[in-house]
């Protein structure tokens, strides 16, 4: 649909169609968990310029369940761009409060590992991974800087029963999550990313619980990442606080998460191979009410070797310690790619 | 043949071969071409990487650019790889792939596959940039200055 005429011109609208798909293999120790394949998501990412200045972007995913797929809508986007000063758009967003979520998405090719950080995980409830509104997004005039920012407001996390899920048909309550973003990339150290994130949303109790009782609790999350995307080496860290307090009773409660992952394309006959390491933490007060997550403390350690420029193999180490008692260790296969 | 005139032609041989290195050192500089209408007549190598890299992606709010890059083999794709993405073509590759799905872009450059198109596209399309052997710019396009030097100057860096 659409393209460019014999003599150079766009027509419009022109649809580009690129898809993403994962299968892989898990042996953990956890009991009643068999080991075996599974088939990873699915994924479609359209993207379509309907004018000079006009674009449509998409993402659908398709996900195995045991016994059928789940299909969701991840983003939804129209965009206007004024310059590369001013974009503003509309729909459903991978909520920019934190550098992997809006830098991988739902393609496991892009990512060096096979899994993403326990605090960004998908259906996690640790961060809001999706946000729907409107944002506003572009460069800051700051020279060899090279500031950006993001600003959007929309329809935050629901219910704490429903926290990792985001409200496509609605929100949940009156007040709008708010999320700002600067990060820059200075063009004489390209591949460096440093950035900050605020986040503000109010989170409403379920209806028909016993914490109606106690009202809504605000919502404060604030994050940074520095990052360095070469691949000799590659280094990413991001920390993350999530702030919650109780708006009748004025009582607050401070949750953390970081990791750091390093990784390094190897040189010469070796470069299809990339060794990394992750290590990430995640404290959560024992009284915290909304966030509901365990404590983590997890190493990551494994090598993706890049079967042609669009194919990966990866292989999986994970050891993570959620309670004094309770350890897990797996191991896990995956193949990703893009076509 | 006398000693004087043996010096005087080994002299001559010894310019020839200089001003024919200097010929094809010029010859050899990649220019950064631009559509005539594009409102620009310098930039900073910097600006060049930035907008190859899909960061700048409007020369004013009514003219977006349009990036051209020529296709695998070609020496102006090894020197544009080499010099301003400083990447190999399996990381150019991937780069595109990602910055569209990160909605940061809405295409990857459009591949060009000879010097011929280069110069027609260019010479159509509003906001076109390209990179091109400088001796093979068609006329009527905008060989643009890099840091303040043009192709063949002495201290232009993209060769």
């Amino acid at each position: 649909m659409g393209g460019t005429t014999p003599e150079g011109h766009e027509t419009y609208p022109n649809l580009h169609l690129r898809g993403f798909a994962d299968v892989d293999f898990s042996a953990t120790n956890i009991k009643g968990q068999p080991s075996g394949f599974n088939l990873g998501q699915f994924v479609l990412h359209m993207s379509s310029p309907l004018s000079k200045k006009v674009s449509v972007f998409g993402e659908l995913s398709f996900t195995a369940r045991s016994n059928q797929y789940s299909v969701e809508v991840e983003r939804s986007i129209v965009r206007y761009d004024a310059n590369d000063y001013f974009k503003l758009s509309f729909g459903k967003y991978h909520t920019p409060v934190n550098y992997w979520n809006t830098a991988f998405h739902h393609g496991a090719w892009l990512q060096t590992t096979i899994s993403r950080p326990e605090m960004i995980q998908f259906g996690g409830r640790f961060l809001p991974v999706h946000f729907v509104g409107l944002e506003a997004e572009g460069a800051i005039p700051s020279g060899s800087l090279g500031l950006n920012y993001n600003l959007g407001i929309g329809n935050g996390r629901q219910t704490p029963s429903l926290l990792a899920r985001d409200g496509d048909a609605g929100d949940v309550n009156g007040n709008r999550a708010v999320v700002a973003e600067l990060f820059a990339r200075p063009t004489q150290l390209f591949g460096l990313q440093v950035g900050a994130s605020f986040y503000k949303d109010e989170v409403t109790p379920d209806a028909g619980t016993a914490a109606v009782a106690l009202g809504p609790y605000r919502e404060w999350i604030a994050s940074g990442h520095i990052v360095w995307s070469r691949e000799t080496p590659e280094f990413i860290t991001e920390f993350v606080n999530v702030h919650h307090t109780n708006i009748a009773s004025g009582r607050d409660w401070n949750s953390q998460g970081v990791y750091t992952q390093l990784a390094y394309r190897l040189p010469g006959v070796a470069r299809a191979w990339k060794p990394y390491y992750r290590y990430e933490y995640i404290h959560v007060p024992a009284t915290e009410p909304v966030l509901l997550v365990p404590n983590l403390s997890g190493h990551t350690a494994g090598v993706r070797y890049d079967i042609t420029d669009y194919a990966a193999f990866k292989v999986e180490y994970r050891s993570s310690r959620r309670s004094p008692t309770l350890r897990t260790d797996g191991l896990f296969l995956q193949t990703a790619f893009t076509f | 043949m006398t000693l004087v005139r043996k010096f005087l032609m080994m002299g001559l041989t010894l310019l020839a071969v200089v001003a024919g290195a200097q010929a094809q050192k010029a010859s050899s500089d990649i220019a950064v071409v631009t559509n005539p209408e594009t409102p620009v007549t310098e930039l900073s190598l910097a600006d060049v990487r930035k907008v190859f890299l899909g960061e700048r992606q409007y020369w004013n709010s009514n003219m977006p650019v349009i990036l051209l890059v020529r296709a695998p083999v070609a020496r102006e794709r090894e020197v544009v790889l080499k010099n301003i993405y400083q990447m190999t073509e399996s990381q150019f590759k991937q780069y595109w792939v990602a910055k569209i799905f990160r909605s940061e872009a809405v295409s990857a450059p459009k591949i060009v596959y000879s010097a011929d198109m280069t110069n027609q596209l260019l010479a159509v399309i509003p906001g076109s940039i390209a990179f091109m052997d400088a001796k093979a710019v068609g006329p009527g396009l905008k060989v643009l200055k890099v840091d303040g030097r043009l192709p063949g100057e002495p201290g232009y860096k993209l060769h």
